[in-house]
């Protein structure tokens, strides 16, 4: 566990390393809110160029971008399929009968193994994902022998409001966490937790102790690796006395979890301790004025993402009342 | 008085037995003592309550002049600073550079001197190419040096290694207390709290505690020679120590002259 990345973050030189952590966080929420302002598919494919054109100028990997895709995978999907089947406005563009009876479910059980069986060709793993959902689509609708026993049969509709809604949201998703994952690909987790430091200062005057807030989530930062590392000391301990914790009955490695949370907890609480210990024996009160090692400075870069962020927000806002008559 | 004064402390955790018992030690600017004893007898307290961590239930400790209270401890950290056991559970900073900063931090230094001090110290640390590492990436040897130059960036005067190399393995033993050997040269007064005798061979003083009570504090050349004191403390005594004791009661003194020398060295 040793080395463990916490966040996106990977080092580089490219512009948006260089913009204040405090520019980066609000103009990526402004961003964000400026996308969601939009409400026509033409202004988020430009919306969607604006952010490809923004990784050019930053030098980010388009590749890490997707990676960082990889986990709302299935969200996007969900979120096509629904819109897909779901809105009914516009003109018929598919319009199909779906027959789901017994020598069907054979064929869609038949595809499911093969899919299964191709599934250690791990590259194509969401083509064959994909091809699995057509196929059973395509046999559900087209295969027909008499004589099969019919459950049910239902009408598959696709409008054309539905395939341009469904690639609407997609696309506006896809912006989104885009933008988030240039502002965590290029941000040190330190940076980003003092720029929301700086960003929450003026919560002091309702009792929020920003100051604090920030000491906080960088020592959790901190102590990540190293409570990983313990975990993995502690199964390597209980694994050497015969505990097994890849295999077993859910019930077994309930137990096994447990057994390895009681004693993280024990060893966390006794290193807060003697943290605490060592914070305030080199004079740290908690709320007492300190200096800063690290100072955030504005530039002109920040200048150029601010107008940016200004002009795409106000843009956003005209088209969505309507102002500039598009 | 000393530099270092404690008076009558006593302290407890329960309020049923006391963990320090009546303690009376005066430490002299500059001095080298080594705080020895059993599990149990006190000693991490003692550290503690030399920095102000724990409030004792009666007695005084005074540093500098400066009676050591709530509202002084404060003042009292700048002078008097801390090395724990656990090299992990003291690294504050996400990277070398933050940790030796954050004490700095807390005493409001000036970002400039801040950064000054920071190359200073850890190239005295031999640090200076390590300022942007972070924890996983150091050696338990590296983050005790670390601990050593964030306090010595406080520019305390008085150091604690509370069973400081404890955790580390022989060769970063040795590395460590070369560094607490140079930095008694340079005239800071250490305070080393530990249960290696070998180790507490180095230091001018020795202060044995016993079930919380100081059972015997003089120059550590004479105590070495009572060996009934490190029995009766449940301590053992280096066998080479051992063995000149024995000679010197057969009227050889090896003690004085060769031995000495022989164990001061290492």
């Amino acid at each position: 566990m040793k080395g463990i990345v916490i966040g996106q973050y990977v080092p580089g030189k490219g512009f948006f390393y260089r913009v204040d952590p405090r520019t980066k966080i609000v103009a990526v929420l402004f961003l964000m809110i400026g996308t969601f302002l939009l409400n026509d598919i033409y202004q988020v494919i430009g919306a969607l160029l604006l952010t490809f054109i923004l990784l050019v100028i930053g030098k980010i990997s388009f590749i890490k971008v997707m990676k960082g895709l990889k986990p709302i995978l299935i969200l996007l999907i969900f979120t096509f399929v629904f819109q897909i089947l779901l809105n009914k406005e516009g003109a018929l563009v598919l319009d199909s009968n779906l027959n789901i009876s017994l020598i069907n479910i054979a064929f869609v059980i038949g595809l499911f193994i093969v899919w299964r069986l191709l599934a250690k060709f791990k590259k194509f793993n969401f083509l064959l994902f994909i091809a699995f959902i057509v196929g059973s689509i395509f046999l559900f609708a087209n295969v027909t022998i008499s004589g099969d026993y019919l459950f049910t049969s239902f009408n598959f509709r696709i409008y054309e409001k539905g395939i341009e809604m469904s690639i609407f949201v997609v696309l506006r998703l896809l912006i989104i966490i885009t933008l988030s994952t240039i502002l965590t690909l290029t941000t040190k987790p330190t940076d980003l937790t003092q720029g929301l430091e700086s960003l929450l200062r003026p919560l002091k005057k309702i009792g929020f102790n920003s100051d604090d807030f920030a000491l906080i989530i960088s020592i959790s930062l901190r102590y990540i690796p190293t409570i990983f590392d313990e975990a993995n000391k502690i199964m390597q301990a209980q694994a050497s006395r015969g505990a097994d914790f890849s295999e077993g009955k859910l019930k077994d490695k309930l137990k096994q979890v447990i057994s390895l949370l009681i004693p993280m907890f024990i060893i966390a609480f006794m290193r807060s301790e003697e943290l605490a210990d060592a914070m305030g024996s080199r004079n740290f009160i908690p709320g007492k004025p300190r200096t800063r090692l690290h100072i955030l400075e504005y530039s002109y870069r920040d200048v150029l993402v601010s107008m940016f962020t200004v002009a795409f927000f106000t843009i956003a806002l005209l088209l969505r009342i309507n102002v500039l008559g598009y | 008085m000393g530099y270092i004064t404690i008076k009558d402390l006593n302290f407890s955790y329960n309020r049923k037995q006391n963990v320090l018992n009546n303690i009376n030690v005066e430490i002299n600017k500059g001095d080298w003592v080594a705080v020895l004893g059993h599990n149990g007898s006190g000693k991490s307290t003692l550290a503690k309550a030399l920095v102000g961590l724990i409030e004792p239930q009666s007695g005084t400790i005074t540093i500098d002049g400066l009676e050591l209270t709530e509202e002084s401890a404060y003042d009292i950290r700048k002078k008097i600073g801390i090395v724990f056991q656990n090299p992990d559970n003291q690294f504050v900073g996400v990277t070398v550079r933050d940790d030796i900063a954050f004490g700095m931090e807390n005493l409001q230094v000036a970002r400039e001197e801040m950064i000054e001090r920071i190359l200073f110290y850890a190239d005295k640390v031999q640090m200076k190419n390590f300022l942007d590492k972070e924890p996983s990436q150091l050696s338990g040897g590296q983050k005790q040096r670390v601990a050593i130059a964030g306090i010595l960036a406080m520019k305390t005067d008085i150091i604690i290694f509370d069973e400081a190399t404890s955790m580390l393995d022989p060769s970063a033993r040795e590395e460590l207390m070369s560094y607490i050997k140079s930095l008694h040269d340079e005239g800071l007064t250490i305070i080393m709290i530990t249960h290696d005798i070998n180790e507490a061979l180095l230091a001018d003083k020795l202060l044995i505690l016993k079930e919380g009570e100081v059972f015997a504090q003089d120059d550590s050349r004479k105590l070495m020679r009572h060996k009934h004191l490190f029995v009766e403390s449940h301590l053992e005594l280096p066998v080479a120590l051992d063995v000149a004791n024995e000679l010197k009661d057969k009227k050889y003194d090896l003690i004085k002259e060769t031995l000495w020398a022989y164990v001061s060295m290492k």
